[in-house]
């Protein structure tokens, strides 16, 4: 026991991946069952082997993250200017505000039925409702952001001789920066889930859309390989993507500000 | 000279009233009625523009749903009972996701919070699971449970579990170690630790993570019933869609946003004031 908790965490943390798949390997030899339940650990990694060389499997990858690239552009372009006039304008956020947080409160999801009537099955759908996902996750960061900035920074630069340009370039924006990006950061999540539900519902390629179609065919071999794949670039983005823009932003705006 | 003294006296009376009610037009009332004045101009000015957008683009009621449609609609599956037995279908699926997600989010969320072999073990292969989103399940589930009820609940027992479990672990990591060291070295038991430090503390990360599994579990149970029901409100939104009546994906989605927003402002919001005035404030008073 002792020896075990002295392991470093990478080979313990291994150590359940290792048992699972074992567990799966073995499964097969141990008790019957129909092979479109779960295919054994081989052909899954043969397939998943094939796809990637074959290059089906880069392609539809790069569908899903053009897509989400173009959705995450779309929404926070809107979001983004939407979310600070709110914040500055007291009439704005009193006109906005209610019908933003019904409209919020529809699961961006909800929107897929009716984007596929308007835009057919296919690119224009998933985007729709991406967009939409996005859309919502920055705008509420933005709000907070613009409203944590100090009334009398914006004041002091005001009465120094700033315009409303100006402050709103030189304060009020890199003032709610950091909660920008992180606003940034959950609608990405957001968008994420959205672009697997929607290829699922609305998609005619993509990783969603081939891990649902492989269902038809039974082919769960598909279905494993697209499960792996979508929790594998979640885990990339985060670690490649939204670490080094946290570290490097909140290091430049969040610490050195406070100095 | 009579008259004249009552005119002098209604003058006064006008001017008395004026003087009276004109503060309250200009200040508190017109105040006290902006913001719902403006809320209304909001929400009347995008379904003014909905119904224009009806009419210059000028498409079928099959394709584009007016407000006057949607209104039709909702009369006729309010008379015909859809409405009703759609909406406690996914009330009741929701919640008894939920329940059974909080338990199983909570209890493993104490177990590998408590114990560091078994969090330092299970860590990597939990986030990996978890980086798998919501929707990724349901092909593999329908392979297995069929479509239906089995997949709708594992989902939403899925998505409330994990970050509840996620963020019990935090709430207890961040438990100064001093305090439970205090209460051992005064004699109490680890069961006692268990309930008079450890739970109280961790209540508002739990709450926290509540919040957002609730959230999730939402969004997932339109997902499932469009992918895998066949009945509830997210099977409505979809099954009006694909037999060209927009008019009740409509419906069905405005219903969506009231449900949400009764579950947000009559539920979540009150228990996190409780438990925010209860535990946060209270915790740091009681540590003298």
């Amino acid at each position: 026991m002792t020896r075990l908790l002295s392991l470093p965490n990478w080979l313990l943390g291994g150590v359940p991946f290792l048992v699972l798949l074992i567990f799966w390997w073995a499964l097969p030899r141990l008790v019957e069952f129909p092979a479109y339940m779960l295919p054994s650990v081989e052909v899954v990694a043969n397939g998943y082997y094939r796809r990637l060389l074959d290059g089906s499997l880069i392609g539809h990858i790069g569908i899903s993250l053009s897509v989400l690239a173009m959705g995450f552009l779309i929404g926070n372009a809107l979001a983004v200017p939407i979310g600070i006039a709110v914040a500055l304008n007291a009439n704005v956020r009193d006109t906005l505000m209610p019908t933003l947080t019904f409209l919020q409160s529809i699961a961006g999801i909800a929107w897929v039925p009716l984007a596929i009537i308007w835009f057919g099955i296919g690119y224009g759908a998933v985007l729709f409702v991406i967009a939409n996902a996005i859309f919502f996750g920055t705008l509420y960061n933005t709000i907070v952001g613009v409203r944590a900035v100090p009334e009398v920074l914006i004041r002091s630069a005001r009465s120094l001789g700033a315009n409303r340009w100006q402050t709103l370039a030189s304060v009020i924006l890199p003032g709610a920066f950091v909660q920008i990006l992180l606003g940034f950061r959950t609608s990405m999540a957001f968008g994420w889930r959205a672009l697997v539900a929607g290829e699922m519902i609305a998609g005619a390629s993509g990783l969603g859309y081939i891990t649902i179609e492989a269902v038809q065919w039974y082919s769960i071999d598909v279905v494993i390989m697209g499960m792996i794949t979508i929790g594998l670039l979640w885990l990339l983005m985060e670690r490649f993507l939204f670490r080094p823009i946290e570290n490097a932003t909140v290091r430049r705006w969040g610490i050195v500000r406070d100095r | 000279m009579d008259r004249k003294h009552t005119q002098g006296d209604e003058l006064t009376a006008a001017t008395h009233l004026r003087q009276r009610f004109e503060p309250l037009l200009n200040g508190r009332l017109a105040r006290f009625m902006r913001k719902p004045t403006l809320a209304a101009v909001g929400a009347i000015v995008l379904v003014a523009l909905w119904q224009l957008s009806a009419v210059v683009i000028d498409l079928p009621i099959t394709v584009y749903p007016t407000p006057m449609s949607v209104v039709a609609e909702f009369a006729l599956i309010y008379s015909n009972g859809i409405l009703v037995e759609y909406t406690l279908d996914s009330a009741s699926r929701y919640l008894s996701g939920v329940v059974i997600g909080t338990a199983i989010g909570l209890g493993a969320g104490l177990v590998l919070g408590l114990t560091p072999f078994l969090y330092r073990m299970f860590q990597p292969i939990i986030n990996f699971f978890y980086s798998i989103v919501d929707a990724a399940w349901i092909p593999i589930f329908v392979i297995w449970f069929g479509y239906g009820e089995k997949v709708i609940l594992i989902m939403l027992v899925y998505t409330v579990s994990f970050p509840i479990a996620f963020n019990v672990i935090t709430g207890i990591k961040i438990i100064p170690a001093v305090l439970i060291n205090a209460n051992l070295s005064l004699g109490a038991s680890r069961l006692q630790i268990l309930a008079n430090v450890i739970i109280p503390s961790i209540l508002p990360n739990t709450f926290a993570g509540f919040r957002v599994g609730a959230g999730f579990a939402f969004r997932s149970l339109v997902i499932a019933e469009i992918i895998a029901g066949s009945s509830g409100i997210g099977y409505m939104i979809f099954d009006g869609a694909a037999n060209q009546m927009p008019s009740r994906t409509v419906c069905g989605m405005i219903v969506l946003g009231l449900l949400w927003l009764y579950v947000e402002q009559v539920f979540l919001n009150p228990l996190e004031r409780v438990t925010v005035d209860r535990w946060g404030p209270m915790r740091e008073g009681d540590s003298p």
